[in-house]
């Protein structure tokens, strides 16, 4: 059994597996951290060669007395319910992905630390700014155009919300902009809601607005009233901390002028 | 004579005046405004439709007659999303 000890958000996590092509598919992924110091707050166990290919984004969770499993066609996830150790068999390298974007979403909001948002985050002036809107609205379109600006996510953005701050952690789930390894966490300082237009214009949404706008672009699995509550109450955080607003932009990098205001 | 009151078990939030009602299990969301929210405040314990009309006409200095039938409907609304219960005492 191989370990690889990363550090995502504020966490600490091992993933150990016995599969060298699940091995190799996690290097790639995430960047390792010493193993030395600190104990990891969670480990996670991936085992190849589970169900069929990708069929469809249904999850079925079940509660059980000391576990929270997650079921999809192509993943399957046995996790503890104090999140400290998790099993994950996959089928191929979509799963895996899937799977523990899956297992630390429901972990971060486990432990009330923050949330995973469908979105991409820039880095201008030390600063984040959170792109963010349907599929196709213009995300990674938005990120790599922001270009040479430093990505925290190309397509989930990691979020560590409390009564003082909210801050941008770089993200391992990416889609095509791969990190650099040098990103620091960094305060958030806007979100944006993409449409494309033939003009760009920036409006500030009203903040109860802004939160119902956000509910269904947390990544989220909810199991259990409970779960949705904290979702709820962390959304509320970011709202009455950040402002969002819809911005329209033409295809091009001029939007970024409308964004120091 | 028809009294009302909040169903419970509902998470409220209050953003600037305005309120978002959670119903964790039904999965459902509402958000209310400043005036929405304060007829909620008002039926957390059981009040009559003239009790309510009462309370919100001299909450915002007005004529019961000019908000009944807009109160009623924000009854029948509240109703409908599963948030409040009606009694026919």
């Amino acid at each position: 059994m191989k370990t690889l000890r990363t550090k995502i958000g504020g966490h600490y996590i091992d993933i150990q597996t016995e599969f060298d092509d699940v091995w190799k598919i996690i290097n790639q992924y995430f960047s390792c951290v010493s193993i030395a110091g600190n104990q990891s707050d969670i480990t996670i166990t991936i085992t190849n060669g589970y169900g069929v290919s990708f069929k469809d984004y249904e999850v079925a969770i079940e509660e059980k007395l000391n576990t929270i499993t997650f079921k999809r066609a192509d993943y399957f996830i046995e996790v503890d319910s104090e999140y400290k150790w998790a099993n994950v068999a996959i089928h191929d390298e979509l799963a895996l992905k899937h799977a523990l974007m899956n297992l630390y979403s429901s972990f971060i909001v486990y432990h009330n630390w923050g949330i995973l948002l469908h979105s991409s985050c820039v880095i201008n002036n030390d600063k984040a700014h959170i792109f963010t809107g349907p599929s196709g609205a213009g995300k990674s379109t938005a990120a790599k155009l922001s270009m040479p600006r430093e990505l925290l996510s190309d397509e989930a953005t990691i979020l560590k919300i409390t009564e003082e701050s909210v801050i941008a952690f770089n993200s391992p789930f990416r889609s095509e902009l791969k990190a650099k390894g040098s990103e620091k966490p960094t305060s958030l300082k806007s979100i944006q809601l993409l449409h494309q237009a033939l003009s760009n214009q920036r409006i500030e949404v009203k903040r109860i607005e802004a939160l119902m706008k956000l509910i269904d672009k947390v990544f989220y699995w909810s199991y259990k009233p409970e779960e949705t509550k904290k979702i709820m109450s962390l959304l509320q955080l970011l709202v009455k901390q950040v402002p969002v607003y819809e911005l329209h932009f033409q295809k091009n990098n001029t939007f970024w002028e409308l964004m120091s205001s | 004579m028809t009294s009302y009151i909040q169903k419970g078990e509902y998470e409220v939030m209050e953003i600037d005046s305005e309120w978002v009602i959670l119903n964790s299990h039904a999965y459902t969301v509402t958000t209310l405004n400043e005036v929405g929210g304060y007829c909620w405040k008002v039926i957390e314990n059981k009040k009559t439709l003239a009790e309510i009309i009462e309370a919100v006409a001299t909450h915002y200095s007005t004529e019961s007659e000019l908000i009944e039938a807009d109160i009623q409907q924000f009854l029948n609304k509240l109703i409908d999303y599963g948030l409040v219960k009606q009694y026919a005492s």
